[in-house]
């Protein structure tokens, strides 16, 4: 359990915020200015990075949400709103509006979606210079002079304080573990049953949320809001530079990047009078070049050890769960071998003028298990993906337990009961094996307390022989160790169906028999259906019910996996010829 | 509005908005050709364009050369501007992670542009700059054509034509569309894929660098206004397909007449949002055309 450790940070945050919040009292208005940039850019770094660096979408559009924020703020005030009903106003307006833009934004991902999100700017640009009836045009809007420095700093307080608080729970949160899945592979979290759209714009609601309310607080403060100051080119990627260069993804690394360059700036500022936005692109830039994870995950900091607990990674949280004996998780049933689980009717998929799968119907009754063979490129991998819909169908249909899957979201297939595993694995890199199975059983459609997935997925783990590994990260893991990996992620979503691609290559002899076990017990106990793709007939031999083999996209024999191998078409395709002779299983 | 808008004015806001769409596709088929190649997506194209254009009326104004001097010097400066940055800034982050290398792309770019805009602005100054070249006008029932504009028109046509013959004919053009399908097969055929790509990078410069200053022949440019060029690009690359020509050219006819016609009944103010609203439009109506490319 993390809630002390949680009650910890918090009261230590709460103590640091209130002796800021005494700074007026006993220091200069240069200080008091001072902290509140501080404070600022600490806000809007700490929640650009929980969709910079939690969910791993570089947006770049953060400082517009902090200007519409101040926009919506400045309007309502200026138009004799109770100044507490205008910075309620800001956030939630500013949330419905980017939840909106949210839609279409998150269709892209990479460069692509860093772009449009900084084309953003540019538009709140000309949308706040022209519509005069609103926002005063580029003149900007002024503010009735008052004394509310003080009321303004400590809010801006309070609100960092909210914010740290909350970037602590949500990395310790499910959402936040879902979240990252997301990061790591977005594709595989909605198979294995992440609702994936949602999530996103929820996060970045938030994060604009935070962002809109700091700006209605300091445009309050300023007194004084423009077009440019708000949506200007050159300030906007500032906030986005620090958490960069601090290290995204790290519960210090925003702060650490926020002081170092505020400071930077004062004494660039009282040092030299031009060329200050070159100066921040030159530290986007260098960030960008040099440093990949931000001046926490550099080398010498990792050497100096008192500084370790700035360098912490988001997982680590559970070591003493260690083992739990006991069986998975799963329900024990008997299978019903007259019910058909999954048939493919005359499945077709086609790229360009490449005809992958031909006309394949498969029908297959529920605890059966199944080997797909065939020669490399005979479409096997191919079908997995249309049946996970990794891949749309251009004929046919797949019906799982009697529903077509064609209008099916890839997690709603996943929560129809069918879980794979990929021929080259695909785990989440940069999470604990931990994590990835609870990933998977927190995805499902009634998901369990978030502490006893964490100590499920340790019996997951154990099961596909990961109990040594537990809390590694993916990323220094072996592919054979992936393999298994991808064996417990594809079970922890309960499925009723599993497909399997080619787990026995590279596996010793022992392993491959471990692994055979594992696959009939499945079957006779928990009542699983499963397909299995593999070159290794002697694995198959031991367990399959039949066989069915696939030829350039087409299904060329399928039954009991001796008969297949007496099988003419099945020789040729696989030796070139009929060699009539034994085949050695 | 004047209610009845007639014919001459129609056809006069076509033709403007074509003369500047051409522009624009040469623009975009810059940056659609290195984003095609090297896979970076290039945050600054169109701050490269403006400084070059920036360089080229200084260059006329102060120096007084005449334009296709300006033109070679130009060129050859953003060449081998292009080749040493890509192969000290971005060459070296191809070693990375996929989600690490795209954020360095992105900052290494985003820095460079604010660089860029912010050090000529000290140098050259913040104000608009053109250079004024002396012009005929045909009229042609009302409607009146500026030559120069003609010529600027054609050159943009020429260099495109010229890009894809280069592209599709000449050996160096197919080992650039060799890298831009697969990086790997190229390199196992024994092309030298960084070399080609800073080839690439550097040849999107240089041809920033011809569309920078026909560009401020015709219309004024100030340091910052690089990035809303590259959001039009963008848009026109989004609209018109990466790397195909045909797409490129007749989307940045689009782009240039519907910002006529935007500037003409709206106003002039809102022409620059209407790049800006294709991007968000054609990603909510097309979701699959940045995902039919390459998965990120």
């Amino acid at each position: 359990m993390n809630i002390p450790q949680n009650m910890i940070s918090f009261g230590v945050a709460a103590v640091v915020s209130v002796l800021i919040a005494c700074v007026p009292l006993f220091s200069s208005s240069y200080t008091v200015s001072l902290t509140m940039t501080l404070l600022l850019f600490f806000v809007l770094a700490q929640s650009w990075d929980w969709v910079g660096g939690e969910l791993g979408y570089v947006n770049l559009s953060h400082f517009a949400f902090y200007g519409l924020g101040a926009y919506v703020f400045s309007i309502a005030y200026s138009n004799d709103l109770h100044p507490a009903l205008s910075l309620f106003l800001a956030p939630i307006v500013t949330a419905l509006i980017v939840s909106v833009i949210s839609v279409p934004l998150f269709r892209l991902r990479g460069e692509y979606f860093a772009f449009a999100t900084l084309a953003l700017l540019p538009l709140f640009q000309i949308l706040a210079s022209n519509l005069k009836w609103l926002t005063k045009g580029s003149e900007g809007i002024i503010l009735p002079a008052e004394q509310i420095t003080e009321t303004a700093f400590i809010l801006m307080v309070a609100l960092a304080f909210v914010t740290f608080v909350a970037s602590t729970i949500l990395v310790r949160s499910p959402f936040g573990l879902l979240i990252r899945s997301i990061r790591d592979d977005e594709e595989v979290a909605e198979s294995i049953g992440v609702r994936i759209l949602p999530r996103k714009i929820i996060l970045m609601a938030l994060s604009a949320a935070i962002a809109a309310i700091a700006g209605g607080i300091h445009g309050w403060y300023l007194s004084f809001i423009d077009p440019t100051t708000m949506f200007g080119l050159d300030v906007a990627l500032v906030p986005i530079a620090m958490a960069l260069l601090g290290g995204s993804a790290l519960l210090w690394g925003p702060l650490v990047g926020v002081i170092v360059l505020v400071f930077m700036n004062q004494w660039l500022l009282t040092n030299i009078s031009i060329l200050h936005s070159a100066f921040y692109g030159l530290v986007i830039l260098l960030v960008g070049r040099f440093l990949p994870g931000g001046l926490l995950r550099s080398q010498l900091l990792g050497k100096v050890k008192p500084l370790g607990f700035l360098t912490k990674e988001h997982h680590e949280h559970i070591v003493s769960a260690g083992t739990t004996i006991g069986g998975l998780s799963l329900s024990k049933r008997e299978p019903d071998q007259d019910r058909v689980a999954l048939e493919c009717k005359n499945v077709t998929k086609r790229f360009g003028g490449n005809t992958a799968l031909k006309d394949v119907s498969i029908r297959i009754n529920e605890g059966e298990i199944v080997g797909l063979i065939g020669a490399n490129g005979s479409g096997k991998t191919t079908l997995f993906n249309c049946i996970s819909r990794i891949l749309d169908l251009s004929e046919g249909a797949i019906v799982v337990y009697g529903d077509d899957i064609a209008h099916l979201r890839r997690d709603q297939i996943a929560h129809a009961g069918i879980g794979r595993s990929y021929q080259i694995p695909r785990s989440f890199e940069r999470m604990t094996v931990r994590e990835n199975i609870t990933t998977a059983l927190m995805a499902s459609i009634s998901p369990p307390d978030y502490a006893n997935a964490k100590h499920e997925a340790a019996r997951f783990a154990q099961y596909v022989g990961l109990a040594d590994q537990v809390d590694v990260v993916v990323a220094s893991l072996s592919p054979q160790k992936r393999k298994l990996l991808e064996l417990a992620r594809a079970l922890a979503t309960s499925p009723k169906i599993l497909l399997v691609d080619e787990v026995a290559s590279g596996l010793t002899s022992n392993e491959i028999s471990e692994f055979v076990n594992h696959i009939r017990e499945l079957r006779d106990v928990y009542g699983l259906t499963i397909i299995w793709v593999e070159h290794i007939f002697s694995a198959l031999s031991q367990v399959v019910d039949r066989v069915v083999v696939l030829e350039q996209g087409s299904v060329i024999a399928d039954g009991p996996l001796a008969e297949v191998l007496e099988n003419e078409n099945v020789q040729r395709s696989y030796f070139g010829a009929a060699t009539g002779g034994e085949i050695e299983c | 509005m004047n209610s009845s808008i007639d014919l001459v004015t129609v056809a006069q806001l076509l033709i403007n908005g074509t003369l500047l769409g051409g522009l624009y596709a040469l623009i975009a088929f810059g940056l659609s050709v290195v984003y095609g190649v090297a896979n970076i997506l290039n945050f600054a194209h169109g701050t490269m364009l403006a400084i070059a254009a920036i360089s080229g009326a200084v260059l006329y104004e102060k120096f007084g050369l005449p334009i296709p001097v300006i033109l070679i010097i130009l060129v050859s400066f953003g060449f081998v501007f292009g080749w040493i940055f890509y192969l000290t800034l971005l060459q070296p982050l191809e070693k990375r992670e996929p989600h690490q290398r795209t954020v360095g792309m992105v900052l290494v770019a985003v820095g460079a542009l604010i660089i860029m805009g912010d050090v000529t602005a000290v140098l050259a100054g913040a104000e608009q700059r053109v250079i004024r070249v002396s012009s005929t006008y045909f009229e042609i029932r009302g409607v009146i054509i500026s030559g120069t504009q003609i010529g600027i028109l054609v050159g943009a046509a020429v260099c495109m034509i010229a890009l894809h013959i280069f592209l599709t004919r000449s050996w160096t053009g197919s080992s650039i569309r060799a890298v831009a399908q697969n990086t790997i097969g190229a390199t196992i055929c024994g092309i030298d894929s960084a070399r080609t790509s800073a080839t690439t990078f550097a040849l999107g410069a240089g041809i920033v660098a011809v569309a920078g200053l026909m560009y401020i022949i015709s219309y004024p440019l100030n340091p910052y206004s690089g990035f809303p060029l590259t959001v039009k690009a963008f848009s026109i690359i989004l609209l018109g397909g990466i790397g195909n020509l045909t797409g490129t050219l007749l989307a940045g006819l689009a782009l240039g007449i519907g910002e006529a016609v935007v500037a003409f009944t709206i106003g002039p103010q809102w022409a620059a949002a209407v790049s800006i609203l294709i991007v968000l439009g054609c990603l909510l109506l097309f979701p699959g055309l940045t995902t039919s490319r390459r998965e990120a």
